[in-house]
């Protein structure tokens, strides 16, 4: 039932186990998500605001599985001739350079254009072929005998055209070169797609994938996620922090911190050796948690309530 | 695949399709794959899996949630029967009169033995619900379709429990052994509301949804003059969901500038300060026209229900149709848009109402707008005219339809009323129709969306 290429995907929590032992806390739902991905060949499409772990699910999980890690970072523009492959026109030129001396022993002594290109007809096509192709990112993941895991990141951010283009790669596991033909993954790579909902993806790209959606963690996640990336970090105080980060998404600002924030934030706090929270320390470095100057300024009136509210829940 | 997995997961996902959720075959094969993967043991477990393959969008996954704890809860009281309520003294007492009764009749100790009665007697809720359950198999009951079926299936069922026998019993006791007859009708009653309780499960379950749907689909095609104004929350909600799937459809044009034929010469040119080696090629850029929409409404009051949501309408499609100025008259005219931007639309409405209301006059108001917008309509533009036609025997200025007609794209004319009343009475309509690229009957929702539907591919091909 399970895939035989990934043995460390084997049940449901046995992912969660070896996700924890890599520092990755995830939710039941996460694991379930991966095992269903890993048993039925199918593509997680990942969701969620900026900053939850999204790139950081598929990075842990090809340290999980210990398979190498293809990344494809999508931007708008992005085509096939860097996504898919490409003809190392460098190295053909060269390589006609070259066989033009070889061209006069090849025709050898045939008379006549028509004979002479006869005779050329007999070889194949050497130019297009796999030893002149540049494997781009999604063929280079097909190409991985062990099985690999791609992480096209931010597809949001790509061409709608892009995204038909992937169709077939997502599907289907395989690539069609038209020079050369389709070139299918010796063992199908584990796919994770990311996206921060920019815009909505098609339906036929919705449809090939096992959805997932991960939402801003709650109290104890969070705390458990601070514990596992930051473990120095006092008990008490990394209480309090995840506390008053819990407070300000509360509040209405522009970018409300992530858990990647609150992970700089906590390894700041350890850097300062801080021993508890304190308006204080808050304001010197709160530019650590918010990211605009706006959020910084509203956020500043407020700190003496907020930290009251953590301290005393 | 005929296991008991598939076999329950099928309603469901019939129940999904209903509440709007769209599953294709593919995502239910998917689902079966993933229900046979996780097994039906863990709950919350097979909520994510399943939730992973049906929903696909944060918003869809709020409501598979709720469909999934709605669903599988009924079916949950069948599997883990209640054994809250063991058989208690006071279900004894009510049996005292039969049982003395059966002492002395056979055929009221016949009737006793049977499991129905004794599974009563006895409050055994797992050989109830069993039996129920199976009844409820045996008439279809996943068939319910309308509200009003609900007693005729309750009555079904009991039928299929053997419940007749009972009814029969009671009947002819009630004449001469009145206790024993009270003690049986209790029962009766007792079997009768969980049965009822089963059927309501059932008709949340399979058909609320098709009247939901159905509802719907009627309210699409009613002339919106005519809705009451409590469905207008319902009206509301049917034309959200029609912005929503124009939006889609149209949605998805992006910018194609850069692209296009090299322009030779801009390319020589720039090339000049390299050396004549085209560095930098320039394209030419393709001329994009910026499409506009005029929207002239007739407010006056036979029509301003109509204008209201045509507006509604096109003002929700914002995005997509961002140049749109819109005009209201009745006989005096007069721009819109920036209520129409700034205010909530209902606000909005009410007050163009108030300022433009009354009787109409089209001569007065073609006249008003030609001679301060006549000038940029040109042939990016479409206008929109929604009115009746109906000039209260008045001069109309053809003319000017003319010239509208001539300089722009298209004019669309919409006419609230039917067809076959156009020309009718005061209704100019007959001759509007030669004035305008399109003339088309417009009360109803489905129709409105048509139209939204043309104007905005039309606009968007240009």
């Amino acid at each position: 039932m399970s895939n035989p290429i990934y043995p460390e995907l084997q049940s449901v929590d046995r992912i969660a186990d070896a996700f924890e032992r890599d520092g990755y806390i995830c939710s039941s739902r996460i694991a379930t998500v991966v095992f269903l991905a890993a048993a039925m060949n199918k593509p997680i499409l990942v969701e969620g605001p900026p900053g939850v772990g999204k790139t950081e699910l598929a990075k842990t999980c090809a340290a999980v599985v210990n398979k190498p890690l293809v990344r494809l970072q999508c931007y708008e523009g992005l085509d096939e001739a860097k996504a898919l492959y490409e003809w190392k026109y460098g190295k053909q030129l060269l390589y006609t350079q070259v066989l033009r001396e070889q061209l006069g022993e090849v025709l050898g002594d045939s008379q006549g254009l028509r004979e002479s290109m006869q005779k050329l007809h007999q070889f194949s096509d050497v130019f297009y072929s796999e030893s002149f192709l540049e494997p781009r990112p999604l063929l280079r993941a097909m190409e991985y005998a062990e099985g690999s895991v791609l992480l096209i990141d931010e597809i949001d951010k790509a061409d709608f055209e892009f995204e038909s283009l992937l169709l077939e790669v997502l599907s289907d596991f395989q690539v069609s070169i038209p020079e050369i033909g389709t070139i299918e993954a010796t063992s199908k790579p584990l796919v994770f797609l990311t996206s921060n909902d920019t815009r909505d993806l098609s339906d036929a790209l919705k449809r090939r994938c096992l959805h997932l959606h991960i939402p801003y963690p709650t109290l104890e996640l969070e705390a458990r996620i601070i514990a596992a990336r930051v473990p120095d970090l006092q008990r008490g105080l990394s209480e309090q922090l995840v506390g008053f980060v819990h407070a300000l998404r509360e509040l209405d600002l522009k970018k409300v911190p992530a858990i990647s924030e609150t992970i700089d934030w906590a390894r700041a706090l350890m850097l300062l050796n801080a021993q508890a929270l304190d308006e204080r320390l808050i304001h010197d470095t709160l530019n650590v948690l918010l990211k605009y100057e706006e959020d910084v300024s509203a956020t500043e009136g407020q700190l003496h309530q907020l930290l009251r509210q953590v301290t005393f829940a | 695949m005929k296991d008991p997995g598939s076999q329950s997961l099928l309603p469901f996902i019939r129940f999904l399709r209903s509440r709007d959720l769209p599953v294709s075959p593919a995502d239910t094969l998917d689902a079966l794959e993933v229900a046979n993967l996780l097994g039906f043991s863990d709950r919350t477990q097979l909520r994510q899996g399943l939730g992973a393959t049906l929903a696909k969008s944060a918003s869809e996954e709020q409501i598979f949630a709720d469909c999934f704890d709605t669903f599988f809860s009924c079916r949950s009281d069948l599997s883990n029967p209640t054994h809250e309520d063991p058989p208690t003294q006071a279900a004894n007492t009510i049996t005292e009169p039969l049982v003395e009764l059966a002492k002395r009749q056979p055929e009221i100790a016949g009737l006793m033995s049977q499991p129905l009665l004794q599974a009563l007697r006895m409050n055994d809720q797992n050989t109830l619900s069993l039996a129920i359950e199976e009844a409820a198999l045996e008439v279809d009951l996943q068939h319910i379709k309308l509200f009003t079926q609900r007693g005729q299936y309750v009555r079904k069922i009991l039928d299929a429990l053997g419940e007749s026998a009972l009814r029969q019993a009671a009947l002819e006791l009630a004449e001469n052994e009145p206790e024993a007859a009270a003690a049986l009708n209790q029962y009766r009653e007792e079997l009768r509301l969980q049965v009822r309780e089963r059927v309501e499960r059932a008709y949340v379950i399979h058909a609320s949804g098709d009247t939901e749907n159905f509802m719907d689909e009627a309210l699409s095609h009613m002339r919106l003059g005519s809705i009451d104004p409590h469905h207008y929350q319902r009206l509301r909600r049917l034309m959200a969901r029609m912005v929503r799937k124009l939006a889609k459809r149209h949605g998805r044009r992006k910018r194609r500038t850069k692209r296009g034929q090299l322009n030779l010469s801009a390319t020589l040119r720039r090339a000049v300060a390299t050396d004549g080696i085209p560095f930098h090629p320039q394209w030419r850029q393709v001329n994009r026209r910026r499409p506009q929409i005029l929207a002239i409404c007739d407010v006056s009051g036979s029509v301003a229900t109509y204008a209201k949501f045509l507006l509604m309408f096109i003002y929700a499609m914002q995005d997509l149709l961002p140049r749109t100025r819109s005009f209201a008259f009745s006989a005096q005219i007069g721009e819109v848009s920036d209520l129409l931007e700034t205010l909530p639309i209902e606000k909005a409405i009410d007050q163009i109402n108030r300022c433009y209301g009354g009787a109409t006059d089209y001569a007065q108001a073609l006249t008003e707008f030609c001679d301060s917008n006549l000038h940029e309509i040109n042939s990016a533009t479409t206008v929109v005219i929604l009115g009746d036609a109906r000039n209260n025997n008045g001069v109309f200025r053809w003319d000017l339809l003319s010239e509208i007609k001539a300089r722009a794209q298209q004019l669309i004319w919409l006419n609230p009323e039917a067809k076959r009343a156009w020309g009718t009475g005061d209704s100019e309509m007959l001759r509007v129709i030669k004035h305008c690229h399109v003339a088309t009957e417009c009360n109803n929702l489905k129709q409105l969306e048509r139209i939204v539907d043309k104007l905005l591919a039309d606009s968007r091909r240009s």
